[in-house]
């Protein structure tokens, strides 16, 4: 990836999100050292790394919920680095957290209807209309392709984990992103309720594009087309699933020097 | 739509009560049990309503309510302290709503950033700062407050003419604070309540949707301000000092802050055990004691810390989660009496 700015303003044209050399230090601690990524369309991209990488930390730059030290973010060609978390669901960006948040004192349909209506500007309302019913039938949809259909009208906060998990990708898809990040979307789920991730996730429609964090490789390797590894902040390899499977610097990473030897 | 749950046909047999309670109650209840319940009750709902739905715990709205009633005293007395501007009782009603409101806009806007017990003791601190101003800024009042307010003479078949306007406003906010609940901006303020991060990352202004919520609930405080200092016809500063701003917050939380009803069943404990529990024979019998105001105001403090103990060790919801518990039960017992039916004649909805 060039740094050359005029070849990075034609290039993230092309680009659905476009880092460049992005940097995030909380004091002394250097969460993000200078990380490059492009992600195009249709891209289904897994960030693998050890505990304390960065890649909650490489989500938060790109979602907005932290504003880099250094570098650039680029969201379709716009250079929102600086943008507020709030505006860039109206780029397309959708995510999801590591630890479930959702709205728990809500039911699952008023949870998916609600996440539509921040990007659709009908939050203020005080007045229901024909819109609300397209949203409610949009947010029963939406239940259906992470299959809650029957928890419709469950309080959230009833859920079991792993369906609040399936809810929080419900959520994240509903709004109809350009980009989807799924952070740790299998974290605290059995191996059931993995495999059923895996078919969910490979069951978004094939123009999706896809950032996924994931610990655990089966999932990520089986969902991803292109996987980068980090590391104390950086980008070490990347490359498809089965390059980063072969990659020995990975297998050190995650076993050790000696075990990958 | 309404549903016909166990809570809405409470709620409604209730409101028919209240409606007739005139015609069979004396005129001392309706005055200062009823009438007082409401006008409390109504103050009482707005910190429920951002409790509840907005996760916000304000001891600010005593302060906006006192604003209002002031508001009106400096707009209609004719002499005595104060602004003494002689203007017309709607007039001053007008004026007292525009204040109250403009005045929760400019807090939320200052306080929009602040959650939990930041929250809490910025209001606080609001109303301390309200209490002195209208102490020591004699333009507007001073310690010895305004006297003599009439209200209009629409009202001046006391009690039962005052008693329906609380009783009428009571109803309005109920039903429109649980209806607003419904609404793209009542889920958005409880998304708000739940997780403000996410709410951000999904495209809300969580600040704007809080200051919005905190100014809709300063009008209602400032026409519960409207009807007290109708009914009392003078204020004061001590009538909005740190006392009475934590009697709402008592009467809120025996009520049961998570639900709109506890507001007034709180405010009815709360102004019932005020009024009635000095006829007591052992609460009686040390009366004369110490100088009687005293020792009414102490006994009354000393009892209604120990009903707030009782009822808090028995429900950290208050008097509604009781209530609601209790429904609970016997919406089990109904399903249990009747496998094959779903229970929805008995379904409650959430808050």
């Amino acid at each position: 990836m060039t740094s050359n700015a005029a070849v990075t303003q034609i290039e993230s044209h092309r680009s659905l999100l476009w880092l460049e050399s992005v940097t995030v230090a909380f004091g002394g601690l250097l969460a993000l050292s200078s990380v490059d990524l492009e992600v195009v369309e249709g891209d289904r991209l897994a960030v693998l790394g050890p505990n304390g990488a960065g890649k909650t930390t490489l989500f938060n730059a790109i979602a907005g919920d932290i504003t880099p030290s250094e570098g650039k973010v680029l969201i379709k060609g716009v250079d929102c680095t600086a943008l507020p978390s709030r505006l860039r669901p109206q780029l397309g960006v959708a995510r999801t957290y590591q630890k479930t948040r959702l709205f728990p004192g809500l039911t699952v349909e008023d949870n998916l209807y609600l996440a539509q209506t921040g990007k659709q500007r009908r939050h203020l309302s005080l007045w229901r209309n024909a819109k609300d019913a397209e949203l409610r039938a949009k947010a029963r949809e939406a239940a259906g392709m992470v299959w809650l259909t029957d928890q419709l009208s469950a309080q959230v906060a009833d859920l079991a984990h792993g369906q609040q998990r399936q809810l929080e990708i419900g959520i994240a898809l509903v709004t109809e992103p350009d980009l989807i990040m799924l952070d740790e979307p299998a974290s605290g789920l059995s191996k059931g309720e993995r495999e059923r991730l895996v078919e969910l996730l490979e069951a978004l429609p094939v123009d999706s594009t896809l950032i996924l964090i994931e610990h655990d490789m089966e999932v990520a390797l089986s969902v991803a087309d292109r996987v980068v590894v980090m590391s104390d902040g950086e980008v070490v390899a990347t490359g498809t699933p089965d390059e980063i499977r072969r990659n020995p610097l990975v297998h050190a990473i995650y076993l050790g020097e000696e075990a990958a030897s | 739509m309404i549903s016909l749950s166990a809570r809405n046909v409470a709620v409604a047999l209730t409101c028919v009560a209240l409606i007739l309670l005139p015609a069979f109650g004396s005129d001392f209840f309706v005055d200062f049990v009823a009438t007082r319940t409401l006008m409390l009750g109504l103050a009482a709902s707005t910190m429920v309503f951002l409790s509840a739905y907005g996760g916000m715990v304000s001891l600010a709205q005593w302060l906006i309510f006192g604003v209002a009633g002031f508001a009106v005293g400096n707009v209609v007395a004719e002499s005595g302290r104060g602004l003494n501007l002689g203007w017309g009782p709607w007039t001053g009603v007008f004026i007292a709503l525009v204040a109250a409101t403009l005045l929760a806009l400019l807090l939320g806007i200052l306080s929009a950033r602040s959650t939990g017990i930041y929250f809490l003791m910025l209001t606080l601190t609001y109303a301390v700062v309200g209490f002195f101003f209208f102490g020591q800024v004699t333009t507007f009042s001073g310690f010895g407050g305004i006297t003599g307010i009439d209200p209009p003479g629409f009202f001046d078949d006391r009690p039962k003419r005052l008693y329906y306007a609380a009783l009428v406003l009571s109803m309005l906010a109920y039903v429109g604070f649980r209806a607003i609940a419904r609404t793209p901006f009542g889920l958005a303020l409880q998304g708000v309540r739940d997780d403000p991060v996410r709410m951000s990352s999904l495209g809300f202004n969580v600040q704007l949707h809080r200051t919005l919520a905190f100014t809709l609930a300063g009008f209602v405080a400032g026409l519960a301000g409207v009807l007290n200092i109708w009914w009392n016809g003078q204020i004061d500063p001590t009538s909005i000092s740190i006392g009475p701003t934590l009697d709402l917050l008592i009467i809120a939380v025996i009520g049961g802050i998570s639900h709109l009803e506890g507001a007034w069943l709180g405010a009815f404990v709360f102004i019932g055990a005020n009024i009635y529990l000095r006829d007591i024979p052992f609460l009686g019998s040390i009366e004369g004691l110490l100088e009687e105001r005293l020792l009414a105001e102490e006994r009354f403090n000393t009892v209604i810390g120990l009903l707030l103990l009782l009822i808090m060790l028995a429900s950290p919801d208050g008097l509604a989660g009781i209530i609601a518990r209790i429904e609970h039960g016997i919406r089990l017992a109904f399903r249990r009496s009747n496998p094959e039916g779903d229970g929805s004649s008995l379904r409650t909805n959430g808050q």
